[in-house]
């Protein structure tokens, strides 16, 4: 019973900041300074006219108030409009764009939670050894590089050097696929020097912060009961001193889950990744409205729902929040 | 066409990764010195190179074209870029066509002639023409084009039929247009023939949604497809009238970095670049089987002055004395912008037409020039009473007004913030007090064309000619462009006249007379300093296609396809 109540409070806030992120985001994109119509009349030379019409079609000629109750209208019955650079439904748009995006970044994401923790762990268990100072060193360096350069010099060596791995895009442009395996092949081969890239610069934090916390949990008393009560030491390792660790780590995947959608601009940018990143910052610049409306809406889900699982997932993992 | 804010957007993108390039391939150097190959594990990397090498496709028929800005659209009605208008001129005929010396070419037209009075063009039609449909295309396809873009007045062409009263199909190899006034830029070199059953019937509204994919055109390219973010596609026409270009396909690869674009270049990826900014074009200069090249655009950069009569202008009102905007000019080096700014691509600026208009282009005498003369600047704000009170670095004008003014540039076109940042430490020195802020081009641009209230001094922006005729940019300064593109509102009813002369003058000699009389008003007047006309840059592969030919505005990407359709495979 306090389960349900605890999860119906939950989702109220979830509708709650739900509806406050709409809100916020209509308003700080609509009172910057610009305007969609304005630079393509300078192009264009559209008459002023022209200009008005086209404010009309895509209904800016409504004072603020009207066009953000239009915006809620039409939010609800699950439009999100079209955008006004590329005139093309932004439902399709954001479609191809998410998905490029998870594609690149769930991989590079579980790639880098899963290595990252278990590093961690291992390096505690061998603390002030020699794997220890070695990773630990090596996730430090990773961390400072700066994403842009660390991937353009994986592309200078893998790519240009080695001619290894492709340079850029999500697939050989032009390629005829004898099977869906081969096409597999190729996107995957396509995805391997922007992973690594996210992985080098972000796993530090998680093999920081599993280290941290094991070595943390191994010094408790416990532990030491745990030995005594003659437990291998592999199993008070991964059993008891692990579980015991993970909630930062579920703090920390949660938070890094929730920045997959948005994109990872810098690497996109250099591996000409077409991903979400680059959709909102051109969107930005064009005053595409509506792709930016809908992609900050899909963001702010994203890590609401993110949040919400991890929430859950403390109480699983956790006993004392549950009781709390 | 060859848009502003596109434009804009297209000179930022190159300096960046200018020195973006710069800093690569000096850490590449570095890299190679340091011998960090041990990194690469060798055994994964041969066999994901055999995986890659499976996919390699046959380049020969392919011609592939990296870039770095993706079309907006497929609907050459709603489309702004240049990149748009790269794709749609290869899927849509027009009635004439640019050869490989921008002069007229036939195209669905074979050919054209004037009435006695000039106010009608007649165009005779090719027959047994097909859309990429199958249905025939007639004369009335052409003039329902016409018609539709004179009453909607969408998008760019509708500056090309102002003066149209109607377009008539006689017979179905048959156009006549008929204007209010001869007309001396040919509009059927400028508008795509729209097939009338797909568009017939269509509101303002549902034109400006239209996304026109796959586009029906009778183009020697038909539509393939569009994989947003990565790379457009076009087929071979087959059945086109014309002799059959060797690419079966074209593909335009998007790039979202200049740096690995030119990598793409030098691995074999792509065939040619048709934007290469100024450091990494010096970079590619020499490398196995590349050849660079440098040719006169159809470009410039501008500082614009803000001469506005409006009386809700904010601009300061000391700019309106021409003297004052002659200092400013007099005040900088071009050449040491066109140095500094563009690693010298470029040359150094003056009238409003580029010099790749050739005989159009109004050549002035450096003496003449209001140029790197800070002396000179001095002398005349002396003169007109603009004085340097003792301790001050400002001079002040009879009113007691200081010489201060607002300077905008974008932030993100670094060209432009170098070069306000040489024209502020110049004009410091002549005792004229800029202060530069700068702001992303959509800001800029809505605080330039601010026509109720302009509210602004002095910026730096650019243009690119949307055509290749000169009435494009010295429509720009007409009275009748403010609330449109005249970004300094200026107004002088003498050089109105001398367009609307050189604009319906047909004999060739006369009108070059009329068109560099204007260059030479509007230039003495100063709300303009031309920069620089900046070089257009491009590069391609020697060992894919051969036949390339460089001309003025570039190989591709210009008001030509024909490069398109004459490379054969090496």
């Amino acid at each position: 019973m306090s389960t349900l109540r605890y999860l119906a409070r939950k989702v109220a806030w979830l509708v709650v900041t739900l509806y406050g992120v709409v809100t916020f985001n209509f308003l700080l994109f609509h009172v910057l300074p610009g305007n969609p119509v304005r630079l393509l009349a300078r192009s264009g030379h559209l008459t002023p006219q022209a200009v008005a019409e086209i404010d009309r079609v895509f209904g800016l000629n409504h004072p603020l108030g009207l066009q953000y109750l239009i915006y809620l209208r039409d939010l609800l019955h699950g439009q999100l409009g079209i955008s006004y650079t590329y005139r093309e439904p932004v439902s399709q748009l954001l479609g191809q764009y998410l998905g490029n995006t998870i594609l690149l970044l769930a991989g590079a994401t579980i790639l880098t939670i899963v290595l990252g923790t278990l590093a961690g762990v291992v390096a505690a268990r061998r603390r002030g050894g020699g794997f220890d100072s070695m990773t630990v060193t090596a996730s430090v360096i990773g961390w400072a590089l700066p994403t842009f350069w660390t991937g353009l010099i994986l592309v200078f060596l893998l790519g240009v050097w080695l001619h290894a791995f492709p340079i850029f895009g999500m697939q050989t442009p032009n390629a005829v696929y004898a099977s869906p395996l081969q096409h597999a092949q190729d996107v995957i081969s396509h995805l391997f020097l922007p992973t690594l890239t996210l992985v080098v610069v972000n796993i530090a934090q998680f093999v920081l912060v599993a280290r941290a916390a094991v070595i943390e949990v191994l010094a408790e008393d416990f532990m030491v009961t745990a030995l005594a009560k003659g437990l291998a030491p592999r199993r008070i390792l991964w059993r008891h001193a692990v579980r015991n660790a993970l909630l930062p780590i579920v703090t920390n995947s949660a938070l890094l889950i929730g920045m997959v959608v948005a994109g990872a601009i810098e690497v996109e940018t250099v591996f000409s990744w077409p991903g979400m990143g680059l959709l909102v910052y051109n969107s930005v610049l064009n005053r595409d409205y509506p792709v930016i409306e809908a992609a900050f809406l899909v963001f702010a889900v994203v890590v609401l729902l993110v949040n919400f699982a991890s929430d859950l997932l403390y109480q699983a993992l956790d006993p004392r929040v549950r009781e709390s | 066409m060859p848009v502003q804010g596109q434009q804009a957007g297209r000179a930022d993108a190159g300096p960046a990764a200018g020195e973006m390039a710069q800093t690569g391939s000096s850490r590449r150097r570095f890299l190679q010195r340091a011998g960090l190959l041990a990194l690469a594990v060798p055994g994964a990397s041969t066999l994901l190179e055999a995986c890659a090498s499976v996919v390699a496709s046959a380049k020969a028929s392919t011609i592939r074209v990296g870039w770095t800005i993706e079309p907006d659209t497929m609907n050459p009605l709603t489309a702004y870029s240049t990149e748009s208008v790269e794709v749609t001129q290869l899927i849509y005929d027009q009635l004439m066509q640019y050869d490989l010396e921008l002069k007229p070419e036939p195209g669905l037209a074979t050919s054209w002639s004037y009435s006695p009075d000039g106010k009608t063009i007649t165009y005779r039609l090719r027959t047994g023409v097909r859309w990429h449909d199958g249905r025939p295309f007639s004369a009335a396809d052409a003039a329902f084009t016409f018609e539709l873009i004179k009453s909607k007045q969408i998008g760019n062409f509708g500056q090309w039929l102002a003066d149209m009263v109607t377009a008539r199909a006689p017979d179905p190899a048959t156009l006549e247009v008929t204007f209010t006034r001869p007309q001396a830029f040919n509009p059927g070199l400028a508008i795509p023939i729209l097939p009338r059953h797909i568009w017939q019937g269509m509101s303002f509204a549902q034109i400006q949604k239209y996304q026109n994919i796959p586009a029906i055109g009778t183009g020697p390219y038909k539509f393939g497809n569009w994989r947003h973010g990565q790379s457009i596609e076009v087929d071979r026409n087959d059945d086109w009238w014309g002799s059959q270009p060797a690419a079966k396909k074209i593909t335009w690869i998007l790039f979202q970095n200049e740096d690995v674009m030119a990598q793409g270049l030098r691995t074999g990826a792509v065939d040619i670049c048709p934007e290469v900014p100024p450091t990494i074009w010096d970079g590619l200069a020499g490398a196995a089987k590349i050849k660079t090249v440098s040719m006169k655009s159809f470009s410039f950069h501008h500082i614009g002055i803000n001469v506005s009569d409006n009386p809700r202008s904010g601009g300061n009102p000391l700019l309106k004395d021409r003297v004052v905007r002659q200092a400013l000019a007099y005040a900088v080096d071009r050449q040491q912008l066109v140095n500094v700014a563009l690693a010298g691509h470029g040359i150094p600026g003056s009238v409003i037409l580029m010099p790749a208009f050739e005989e159009y282009f109004l050549k002035i005498p450096a003496s003449q020039q209001y140029d790197a003369n800070p002396d000179k600047a001095r002398a005349l704000l002396d003169a007109a009473g603009y004085a340097l009170k003792p301790g001050s670095q400002v001079r002040t004008a009879k009113n007691g007004k200081p010489l201060s003014f607002r300077l905008i540039a974008i932030e993100s076109t670094s060209v432009d913030v170098a070069a306000a940042q040489l024209f502020r430490d110049a004009c410091a020195k002549v005792g004229i007090q800029l202060t530069l802020t700068t702001l992303d081009a959509n800001s800029l641009g809505n605080t330039v064309y601010n026509a109720q209230a302009p509210n602004w001094d002095i910026f730096v922006w650019g243009w690119d000619s949307g055509v290749n005729d000169p009435s494009y940019m010295l429509s720009v300064p007409l009275c009748s462009q403010i609330g449109s593109n005249n970004d300094v509102y200026y107004c002088n009813r003498h050089y109105d006249q001398l367009y609307d002369e050189q604009a319906v003058e047909l004999n060739h000699a006369r009108r070059v007379a009329l068109v560099h009389e204007a260059q030479q008003f509007y230039y003495d007047d100063c709300a303009y300093i031309v920069m620089w006309y900046q070089a257009k840059l491009q590069a391609y592969r020697t060992d894919t296609w051969k036949g390339w030919t460089p001309l003025d505005g570039g190989i591709i990407l210009n008001f030509t396809r024909d490069n398109y359709l004459k490379v054969k495979p090496v």
